[in-house]
């Protein structure tokens, strides 16, 4: 490199520090509508209702974060939905784990078939099956029933969870599972002994991506769940929308206090949604 | 999609002589291999048909009935309702709005995707916190993002106004959600701003697989930036891009919350798409009958676009393998 002429040098430099203003202006348009959000969270009303906006934040005041809390019955809601999203996600985990294992390690007729359905019914736009399945929860009393909304879920997430923990498992060689098949290991003993613990970043990445969607899920929700005292965050919040009577401040506050536990979680194990989402890669 | 290389059923190996004691344990193996992967992918079909593959069905039924809220013994009618819907001017403009809509969001948010995953392909100090930086809306889930851009949409005090006063002879008024084209424009931007990391996640993956000393020899030979692009980065990663474009067609094609909450797919029905007109029938004019016939044409485009995916995917393994 001490080679290099410093002539030729200077426009590296020049570039790296193009680079660097690029990557802080890309990021600072992305994380805008977040920074937006947060400063009228934390100010009255009145600071943010007018035009044309302040910049930044010109009083901190945290009683949006407070009323929220006592004016709707928001801790109900986050309560809700997150029973809702475990529950799917115990499902989805547990089977996608399953149906990975029956795709990457057994060999069997109507294999290929299996695979060609789930990816099918990872395509299905949710909406196709909406008024059946509302019609069919509503002559089996399931409407209003969080447990029943779990279970379509999970229906949805299910493949997608599949097609990532099948890439995952792909790539262990075969002769580490075939060896202990041999020593006399039975399939089930292989899968938890083997495969389980050495996916183990890709089902990670299969539970979250599971709680995110049951997390944020709203058309299915909104349909199967009518009242109030049952609603996950994601109704509760959307309700609030066509009313004109929840204050700003307390409606973003509402809505950020809802996004918390998403972003937390996904700070926390990045690193294995990131390696778990690319072994999944899109080719699924 | 891999294809079975195995003979099909047991029977060739049953036929063997009795002696050849290996190939007999084998086919029982196989045999016994077959009953447990029925035994395990099983309960997971079940569980699929009875939430997706049934209500499918359902709804085809659905289609061709005169079903709505409160007519509990519905009759069959037959194509009535595809008569209907195919001489139904909103059903055209709802699936020009979801070709625009989805065509718009694809090449953008990929676009993006592919800006920023370039930007942190190579390495600098800091490049962590940046990738999990412009992760963060694919983490905020829907119904916050809409709560965001409702308020910075705001037609009296949202930010975004401002843009009026920073271009010359933009004349905005306010109406990012509530006037025509400009509703359009705005969806696609927020389902731009939601969707683009995921894109640009799995994007980087592929990049990262572009050997680095084929960019170097490049470099060596004095291609510049957009020439070692060109020739170098994108065909490594066109079958990643190209399958990629289809997958968020699909997405963008099954959104429903960032279009429904913001628009409610209005002005009048200038951003309805397919989706949030099986909704508009079924939940607000409570036709089901005529919501699930839109359904079954959105199942057509869903089928249509799924076919294409797995035929793209097919080719490039197939290239692959070689």
């Amino acid at each position: 490199m001490s080679a290099i002429p410093s002539t030729t040098r200077r426009p590296g430099r020049t570039r790296a520090i193009g680079r660097y203003v690029l990557i802080v202006a890309v990021c600072l348009v992305v994380l805008f509508p977040i920074y937006w959000m947060l400063i009228t969270a934390i100010q009255t009303p009145a600071s943010t209702l007018r035009y044309p906006p302040h910049p930044w934040p010109t009083d901190i005041n945290l009683n949006g974060f407070r009323k929220v809390f006592s004016d709707l019955p928001i801790a109900r809601w986050l309560g809700n939905s997150t029973f809702l999203a475990l529950v799917a996600t115990a499902i989805t985990t547990v089977l996608a784990i399953i149906g990975a294992y029956t795709l990457a390690a057994l060999r069997w007729r109507g294999r290929a078939l299996f695979g060609l359905l789930l990816m099918t019914t990872q395509m299905m736009p949710e909406a196709i099956v909406v008024i059946p399945i509302y019609q069919l929860y509503s002559k089996t009393h399931l409407i209003d029933n969080l447990i029943a909304l779990s279970f379509l879920h999970a229906a949805f997430v299910l493949p997608i969870g599949v097609w990532i923990l099948r890439s995952a498992m792909a790539g262990i060689p075969r002769e580490i599972s075939e060896a202990a098949l041999i020593d006399g290991c039975g399939h089930l003993a292989v899968l938890r002994r083997i495969m389980v613990p050495l996916t183990s970043p890709a089902i990670v990445a299969v539970a979250v991506v599971a709680f995110f969607a049951s997390w944020g899920e709203y058309l299915f929700a909104t349909t199967m769940i009518t009242t109030s005292e049952r609603y996950p965050a994601s109704v509760g919040l959307a309700t609030l929308i066509g009313q004109l009577d929840t204050p700003v401040d307390e409606l973003l506050a509402g809505g950020l206090i809802y996004a918390i536990a998403p972003v937390v979680l996904f700070v926390l194990i990045q690193r294995y949604i990131i390696s778990g989402l690319t072994a999944g890669g899109v080719k699924g | 999609m891999t294809t079975s290389t195995e003979p099909k059923g047991g029977g060739v190996v049953e036929a063997s002589p009795p002696g050849n004691a290996s190939t007999v344990r084998a086919g029982r193996r196989r045999r016994k291999t077959n009953v447990l992967a029925y035994l395990l992918a099983g309960p997971i079909l079940l569980y699929e048909a009875v939430f997706v593959l049934y209500p499918i069905v359902q709804g085809v039924r659905l289609s061709m009935t005169d079903a709505s809220l409160g007519s509990s013994d519905s009759t069959f009618v037959g194509a009535r309702n595809y008569d209907r819907l195919f001489h139904d001017p909103d059903f055209y403009g709802d699936l020009r709005n979801t070709l625009t809509y989805a065509l718009a969001v694809v090449v953008i948010a990929v676009g993006v995707g592919l800006g920023t995953a370039l930007l942190v392909n190579r390495r600098f100090r800091g490049r962590g916190v940046v990738r999990g930086l412009l992760m963060a809306p694919w983490a905020f889930p829907e119904i916050a993002t809409v709560l965001i851009f409702i308020w910075i949409m705001n037609p009296t005090f949202g930010v975004i106004n401002v843009i009026d006063n920073v271009v010359p002879g933009l004349d905005t008024s306010g109406g990012w959600l509530t006037s025509s084209p400009l509703s359009m424009v705005s969806v696609v931007l927020i389902s731009t701003w939601k969707t683009f990391p995921f894109y640009s996640i799995v994007i980087l993956a592929s990049l990262q697989a572009v050997p680095e000393d084929l960019n170097e020899a490049a470099r060596v030979d004095g291609a510049n930036v957009w020439r070692r692009f060109r020739h170098v980065t994108l065909p490594s990663i066109r079958p990643t891009l190209i399958l990629l474009s289809l997958l968020a067609f699909i997405f963008a094609f099954k959104q429903f919350s960032l279009i429904w909450l913001t628009t409610g797919g209005g002005p009048g029905r200038d951003t309805e798409t397919l989706v949030v007109a099986i909704y508009n029938n079924a939940f607000k004019f409570y036709d089901y009958s005529y919501g699930a016939t839109i359904g079954v044409a959105s199942l057509v485009v869903t089928l249509l676009v799924t076919v294409a995916i797995m035929a793209v995917q097919r080719r490039y393994q197939e290239d692959s393998d070689r």
